[in-house]
């Protein structure tokens, strides 16, 4: 009880020390109040090596002793207003994300702004997750320009992933003092349901039941076509490409197989045994749309509220799993 | 920005440029350590070199760890002792040339740069000369370009931008410095004992004198005082320096007699005419001799203790001087001392040791016999110097055991050691009492600066006689063989010689060489007085002088934080605020949009004043006015950014065109609030 009071009391503080703020909206500023400043381990070296050089200077009366210890006290003074200035001021505004599958790294692309007359060099970003810090990456942003940097963030559940907060921090010029800040962007990427590694297969229904000819469009071997991205590695024809000379302009072949449209393929949540677990479940129809869309069938979607008729093509594709994601759940 | 790729991989270049930064610091200490250390270390620093260049792989630890233990050892043995100052130079150097081959992470960069700025610090133990500064200015700005140039991540500007960067910081640092200089509260060390090789090789007066022991004279330029005056310098025949009296002679060396104590009691002086104010700055010497002109009024405060006298008038110190020091003394030319000695004590200005000089002992007794006047004795024995074949030299022949003897009636050549020695014994052989005062006569008068400057060359024997009803009385009688040397200087009675004789230079005032010596002696003083001697006493004065009454400790912080952070802001505040310049309407349209942002209606980043407006138009959050107003200022700052510009007319200035409208948008934007 007592640990978790003091835990709360800290985080507030911290919270308010460090204006922790909630996601930000359009471009955020590092003004002075958001940018903290402390010595790193090697300046408070500097700071013993000061108050040794000083003792010496004083021990030996030495004038120009005195004189060379306050010179090199003002540049660690000058060189903490280096440091603050290296990272306050800078704008700051959230790019892009791509929806990922749940278990891969989730990419946000930042964009750092530097309107100042002066170059930033050696500002290294990463993500604050769970209060531990993620793998940082050294940027530099030239005067009057723009940078991209793209931080990635280990993704465990499926749905909206809001970007964690970004700790921004330098040491330049003389790594003698660290200036930090902290941003959350406002942006959010779509983490699909993780697919299911080693799902039974698709679920075929004839479209006639009683014939038993529809067949899963896998056998028939129709020709050669020339090879369109997403074509299965197995179907490529290998034994042409290899007679092929790809400098003379040859492109790949895929072998190209016909039925299958004989059979219609519906990918149904409760046509799954509801005994199983709703994550699991979710799996196994992200794993479906994805072999669905490799082999090329068409395939229809239910989902709760959503009905999908039998399509193909990504804007399906990408519409099935956005449903899949944003299913409600004990996720 | 655009950089061009270095021919160098970047961590050899940083590397190197470390190892270049570490010679510079080096350099310095190379040229005073034991030979063995300065090739030691240029070894590692070579076998560093190579290794960077070759890309080869770092000595391992079991090959470097006997190879420090040796070092360390060899530093052990050259100084008998790891601590004290040279001995503890010697192991940072050696420990400095040893972590360069041992560089691994950038921790050992901070090490090693650390322990560069404790050797810059230990240079100023041999020199603080303004050579010397400048060397270090210049190492703590590679320094600083080496400790910079390990920061960079990604892009790194070239050397030469690196090098600007570093010369920045130190620039902007020397505001902060002079600051904390001159306001800082001074300690006045030392802390604690000095070991004992603080000081040394220190030239100066020395407490006892051999005349027939020396054939060559040390013509040492070396400056031993010198002297602001504040009342008009008096003639040059007056100006003597007087330093430890030597009363007690063994035959054939002269020494101190009193022993050294401030409770000589009250000195019976009587002085006449006006005092000559003036301010003695006084290089180390490791005595505790205090010069003045003949003769101080008072004892000055020297380094915040009270001086002394002796029972023979010489002005010492509580401490041997190892700092520069100054104080102010006055002095009256015009004096009497010893009127109140009794004949007792006078006896011991008699003495002289049996069995030495026989010839002049009995000439002496023979001029008493002759002279029963002491005065009309003193002006015989004077005349006889002039009038006869004496010779002033600076290699005077070697004398033997009856040095004086020798002195007055055959070599007849010496310098004014030989002359004061035979006067004061021919004095005592004749019932005088006398003694032999050394110091320094004379000086140079610096017309750039206006100080006085007293070089050990300037030293100077003399002699004091004591009359019944006149005390004691200075009696020169160098200057009766080589006026010139009182009058004018040494260098005018032994021509000034430069590269060891060789070349006779003339550096008399009006040369060239002469003026060129004046400014950069002027030059060195004001480094001297202004730089080195500064102390928590110059301290005090100068911000007395600033009209700072208070000037104790908590005021002297309060004043340094304020000057202090004035200075800084000074420096710093036009790095920080470098924004670019936008025109007047783009504020006010900035101005704006924060506005409607803080009101829940940002401007999106693709959206232009037109979307933004038609936006903002079709908001009902807002009141109708509002919205009328915002749509007006949008359009007319549309319209002033992106319209085509009319034909202006020439005879109108463009300002006066846009001046309008840009007011009118000043007048919209209360409308929009």
């Amino acid at each position: 009880m007592l640990h978790r009071l003091r835990l709360s009391l800290r985080n507030h503080l911290n919270q308010w020390v460090f204006q922790l703020r909630d996601a930000e909206p359009g471009e955020a500023f590092l003004n002075q109040r958001r940018v903290f400043i402390m010595p790193t381990r090697a300046g408070l070296a500097f700071v013993v090596l000061l108050i040794v050089l000083f003792i010496g200077a004083v021990n030996y009366n030495l004038s120009l002793g005195f004189g060379f210890t306050f010179l090199i006290a003002g540049c660690a003074l000058i060189d903490m207003h280096l440091t603050f200035r290296n990272l306050a001021h800078l704008y700051l505004r959230a790019g892009r994300a791509q929806p990922v599958f749940c278990g891969e790294e989730a990419q946000f692309e930042l964009h750092l702004i530097n309107r100042r007359k002066h170059d930033r060099y050696a500002l290294w970003l990463g993500f604050l997750e769970d209060g531990a810090l993620g793998i940082a990456h050294a940027v530099d942003v030239p005067a009057n320009t723009t940078c991209n940097i793209t931080l990635s963030c280990h993704t465990v559940k499926r749905g909206w992933l809001q970007t964690p907060r970004v700790r921004l921090q330098t040491r330049f010029p003389l790594g003698l003092l660290r200036a930090w800040s902290y941003w959350r962007p406002d942006l959010q990427a779509l983490i699909y349901p993780r697919p299911e590694l080693q799902a039974p297969p698709l679920p075929m229904r004839a479209k006639g039941d009683d014939t038993g000819a529809g067949s899963a469009g896998h056998d028939d071997f129709a020709g050669i076509r020339a090879y369109q991205p997403g074509d299965q590695l197995k179907h490529l024809a290998w034994r042409q490409i290899a007679r092929i000379d790809l400098e003379d302009g040859g492109t790949l072949v895929t072998k190209h197989f016909e039925g299958g449209g004989a059979s219609e393929l519906c990918l149904d949540l409760t046509a799954l045994p509801p005994q199983m677990d709703l994550e699991d479940r979710l799996s196994r129809m992200t794993r479906w749309v994805l072999d669905a869309e490799a082999a090329g069938l068409p395939y229809a979607f239910r989902l709760g509220a959503h009905h999908f008729p039998a399509a193909l093509g990504p804007a399906h594709q990408a519409a099935c799993l956005s449903a899949l994601a944003l299913y409600p759940g004990a996720a | 920005m655009k950089f061009a790729a270095s021919p160098l991989p970047r961590d050899k270049s940083d590397t190197l440029l470390l190892l270049g930064t570490c010679l510079l610091v080096l350099a310095p200490h190379l040229l005073r350590l034991p030979g063995w250390v300065s090739l030691f270390c240029g070894l590692l620093l070579v076998w560093r070199g190579w290794i960077t260049f070759r890309g080869n792989r770092m000595p391992p630890q079991w090959l470097l760890l006997p190879i420090a233990c040796a070092a360390m050892a060899g530093g052990y043995f050259s100084h008998r002792t790891f601590f004290g100052r040279d001995a503890g130079v010697t192991l940072l150097v050696l420990l400095l040339a040893l972590k360069l081959l041992e560089m691994r992470a950038k921790r050992d960069l901070f090490t090693v740069v650390f322990v560069c700025f404790f050797l810059l610090l230990a240079n100023f133990f041999y020199s603080q000369k303004i050579a010397m500064a400048a060397l270090m200015a210049l190492s703590v700005v590679a320094l600083l370009v080496t400790q910079l140039s390990f920061q960079y991540t990604g892009l790194v500007p070239p050397l030469k931008a690196r090098v600007a960067h570093g010369a920045l910081i130190f620039a902007l640092a020397l505001p902060v410095t002079l600051v904390l200089f001159v306001l800082f509260p001074r300690i006045q060390g030392p802390l604690w004992s000095m070991p004992s090789d603080a000081r040394s090789g220190r030239t100066g007066l020395s407490e006892n004198m051999t005349p027939g022991n020396i054939s060559d004279l040390a013509n040492s330029e070396e400056v031993a005082f010198r002297v602001e005056f504040i009342d008009p310098i008096p003639r040059r025949g007056n100006l003597y320096w007087r330093g430890p009296v030597l009363s007690a002679f063994d035959g054939r060396t002269w020494s101190r007699m009193t022993p050294l104590r401030n409770d000589a009691g009250p000195l019976m002086v009587e002085r006449r005419g006006p005092p000559v104010r003036h301010a003695v700055t006084l290089e180390p010497s490791g005595h505790p001799w205090l010069f003045a002109l003949e003769l101080p009024e008072y004892a000055p405060v020297v380094a915040g203790r009270p001086a002394g006298f002796t029972g023979e008038i010489e002005m010492h110190s509580a401490h041997r001087i190892e700092q520069r020091v100054r104080y102010d003394v006055s002095s009256h030319l015009d004096f009497d001392t010893g009127l109140d000695l009794t004949e007792a004590a006078l006896q011991r200005w008699r003495s002289l040791p049996a069995g030495f000089n026989p010839q002049t002992l009995a000439y002496a007794a023979r001029l008493r016999a002759e002279t029963p006047e002491p005065s009309a004795l003193v002006n015989q024995v004077l005349a006889k110097f002039r009038r006869e074949a004496y010779r002033y030299t600076l290699t005077p022949p070697l004398l033997g055991r009856d040095s004086v003897d020798e002195f007055l009636f055959s070599t007849r050549a010496g310098f004014c050691e030989h002359y004061a020695s035979a006067f004061v014994v021919l004095m005592r052989g004749a019932g005088i009492p006398a003694r032999v005062v050394t110091g320094y006569q004379g000086g140079e008068f610096n017309p750039v600066d206006g100080y006085l400057t007293v070089r050990q060359s300037d030293a100077h024997a003399w002699a004091e006689v004591w009359l019944a009803g006149k005390g004691w009385l200075r009696v020169d009688p160098t200057a009766a063989v080589a006026p010139e040397r009182v009058e004018r200087n040494l260098a005018s009675v032994i021509p000034r010689q430069a590269f060891g004789g060789l070349l006779n230079l003339d550096m008399s005032e009006d040369t060239l060489l002469g003026r060129v010596r004046f400014n950069f002696d002027a030059v060195t003083n004001q480094w001297n007085q202004w730089v080195l001697n500064y102390s928590a006493d110059q301290q005090q004065n100068l911000l007395r002088s600033l009209g700072f009454t208070q000037t104790d400790w908590p005021a002297l912080i309060g004043l340094l934080f304020a000057a202090g952070s004035v200075a800084l802001a000074i420096v710093v505040l036009p790095l920080i605020w470098n924004r670019r310049k936008i025109d007047p309407a783009t504020a006010l349209y900035h101005t704006l949009c924060r506005d409607l942002a803080r009101r829940g209606l940002p401007r999106a980043p693709h959206e232009g004043p037109r979307d933004y407006g038609g936006r903002i138009a079709a908001d009902q959050r807002l009141p109708a006015t509002q919205r009328i107003a915002i749509g007006r200022f949008l359009t007319l700052y549309e319209s002033l950014q992106y319209a085509p510009q009319p034909q202006r007319d020439r005879t109108q200035l463009p300002f006066r065109v846009s001046h309008p409208t840009v007011a009118q948008l000043k007048n919209l934007l209360p409308q929009c609030r």
